[in-house]
């Protein structure tokens, strides 16, 4: 039984990182209705520019996160001006098809750029595990989930509780009629690609330490990300939250039980018997789709 | 729109045979032209198998509008089978093809069936995790697999035929392939083929007229699956080898930027863009990162250039020369602007609206 509630305790910190993709995924989607297929080699550069700057121009911490961060945000924003915004009123097979050229082309740049040997990234906390009762928490797992948390309710609370977010959310209900409102819904969708790149480079960063860093090393991070926004239904922020700290400790159950090579195979199939008894997500609402 | 789309369709369809007919013998002389030396004749096998893979990777994408990055697994699973056939089963080269064809076409169906109920999106969801967890599977179903150091295929027989010059392993995939194109060319020109297309041009269309649009789809992914598997058997017998680090995320990326730089819905843009995949593969193999760069970067800039739909280059040159039909041109949801919407109203009544002025 210990290693029961270990194997769950030891899988929040993953599950937290596939969070925060699942949440930068839901950001994106809400105001720009594109699925950000390109959010694996948009964290992966993120991360590497953290590598960069820390690694490379030795600059201290707290300036290396300013700079990736800063960094982050400019490539969402960039990325959405330059290449999505082109095809903002093309059919949604163009919009799916342009984040998965941007997705190659990013990585192959990146690979151009630094290479496909892996690189190290250090823990951003170091010390011994913190007990619960009979099981572990590692130290750093900890910082994740905490950070994970803290950022989720602050997201929350700018969307419920400000301008800003009422703006963002209306947006995300009916463009045009937002766009009526007297809301600039440009720079609302440029916004949510600025916070999901950042997040989900946050979580490039955070999750690089415990795995190599490579120009494609969010791959397969990214697939849990995706099934934990479809469990969380693809719209709502607690809904990914809680989407990705199932899926982390689920998957960590499947690879402490059975083996680690089949957590992505666990993760394929639920996603395929959710979305085949609730075409929505577990926790999405029915839409009527046009088309 | 079109004053005679009958006649043009005929006409389309003389200079596509024309054109597959060329192609055709182009590829089954090719050795004669560029010589046969091992490197050569292998880049040339390369391109035709992954020609089988790009033209079945546009059924569903081109032909049904159903965005897949899985297509790696169902080339996995015809792959492996070749394998488990060559190592365990030892069956005859047809019969073989067929197991594989076989194969992947059920797990196809598997995987198409709850496509039918899917948004776009989640369905590329779905591939992706297909794709990555196949080389998963791979790994861990050593019985069959043989696991991390695969499964190796000694030789290529048929009957007392063997292929064991690199000139004779691309007839044999050539043939194969050929073969199978033409089956697939068959398909689309019967009721289900125009089915597939009704059902991607409007979903709500093809209901009204009667055409099952759920089991439509799942015929396609079956088809598309098929093909894929043979097009996997043909590349086991031609690596030798197969192991799970073949089939990765990004091979299945890449016979999408194929298909896109092709054509939606084209057959023999896929063939093109197969070529145009083997060559820029092999000419950056030794700069890391650079084929992809170029790969990606071609696709996005076909959307750049195209983001109306996705006629594509070799698509919008036929139809300027009046050589093929119009394809691919996929409405989006948004078609219809506000303003549009609004000047429509205003022109139905526009009593109604002087009378707003006026008051």
């Amino acid at each position: 039984m210990t290693l029961f509630f270990q194997l769950i305790v030891s899988g929040l910190g993953f599950g937290a990182v596939y969070a925060l993709g699942a949440i930068s995924l839901t950001v994106i989607f809400n105001t720009s209705n594109v699925v950000n297929f390109a959010s694996a080699s948009l964290s992966s550069a993120v991360a590497l520019l953290m590598w960069l700057a820390l690694v490379r121009l030795h600059l201290s911490v707290v300036l290396a996160w300013l700079f990736a961060l800063v960094a982050a945000m400019v490539i969402g924003a960039v990325v959405e001006a330059a290449f999505l915004r082109r095809v903002e009123r093309s059919s949604l097979i163009v919009q799916i098809v342009m984040t998965l050229g941007l997705l190659v082309a990013i990585e192959g740049l990146d690979g151009a750029l630094y290479g496909f040997n892996p690189k190290t990234l250090p823990h951003v906390i170091h010390g011994p595990s913190i007990a619960i009762g009979s099981v572990f928490l590692d130290r750093n797992d900890a910082f994740i989930l905490g950070l994970t948390l803290v950022l989720t309710l602050v997201l929350y609370l700018v969307y419920q509780r400000t301008r800003l977010g009422l703006a963002l959310r209306a947006v995300a209900s009916d463009r045009d009629v937002a766009s009526l409102m007297g809301i600039q819904t440009q720079r609302m969708v440029s916004l949510s690609w600025a916070i999901g790149v950042l997040l989900a480079g946050v979580s490039a960063i955070l999750i690089a330490p415990s795995i190599s860093l490579t120009p494609t090393f969010m791959e397969n991070v990214a697939v849990f990300a995706f099934a934990a926004a479809v469990l969380g239904g693809f719209g709502s922020l607690p809904g990914a939250l809680v989407g990705g700290l199932l899926i982390g400790v689920m998957s960590n159950l499947i690879s402490g039980y059975l083996s680690n090579n089949l957590q992505l195979t666990f993760v394929f199939l639920m996603i395929l018997l959710v979305l085949y008894i609730r075409p929505n997500g577990l926790f999405g609402k029915r839409v009527m789709s046009r088309q | 729109m079109m004053p005679n789309p009958l006649s043009r369709l005929r006409k389309g369809h003389m200079a596509r045979r024309g054109g597959l007919a060329v192609g055709f013998l182009a590829f089954a002389l090719a050795p004669i032209f560029v010589g046969s030396n091992v490197t050569t004749m292998g880049i040339l096998t390369e391109a035709v198998i992954y020609a089988l893979v790009v033209v079945s990777l546009n059924l569903l994408v081109g032909f049904a509008g159903l965005v897949s990055i899985g297509q790696a697994g169902f080339l996995a699973v015809g792959a492996y089978a070749a394998g488990y056939s060559a190592n365990h089963l030892h069956l005859a080269l047809p019969l073989e093809l067929l197991l594989s064809g076989i194969l992947a076409g059920l797990v196809g169906f598997i995987l198409g069936l709850p496509s039918g109920r899917l948004r776009g999106h989640y369905l590329v969801i779905i591939t992706l995790g297909f794709g990555l967890a196949v080389p998963q599977i791979a790994l861990e179903a050593t019985d069959i697999t043989n696991g991390f150091t695969g499964l190796s295929i000694s030789n290529t027989q048929f009957g007392p035929i063997v292929m064991n010059s690199p000139r004779a392993m691309y007839y044999f995939a050539f043939v194969v392939v050929a073969i199978s194109m033409m089956l697939i060319l068959l398909a689309l020109a019967s009721k289900s083929g125009r089915a597939i297309m009704a059902v991607r041009d409007s979903e709500a269309a093809a209901l009204a007229m009667g055409i099952p649009v759920a089991r439509t789809k799942v015929i396609v992914f079956t088809l598309s699956a098929f093909f894929c598997g043979i097009a996997g058997d043909l590349f086991a017998h031609f690596e030798g080898l197969v192991t799970p680090a073949d089939f990765t995320l990004a091979l299945s990326l890449f016979f999408l930027a194929a298909v896109i730089v092709g054509g939606l819905g084209s057959v023999g843009g896929s063939i093109v863009g197969a070529l145009v995949l083997v060559y820029v593969q092999t000419r950056s193999a030794s700069v890391g990162g650079y084929s992809e760069f170029i790969i990606g970067a071609a696709v996005v800039v076909v959307l750049m250039l195209f983001p109306e739909g996705l006629a594509s280059i070799p698509a919008l040159l036929g139809r300027r020369l009046h050589l093929t039909r119009g394809v691919a041109e996929l409405p989006g949801p948004d078609a219809v602007e506000p303003g549009e919407v609004s000047s429509i109203i205003a022109g139905a009544d526009p009593g109604e609206h002087q009378g707003g002025v006026n008051a």
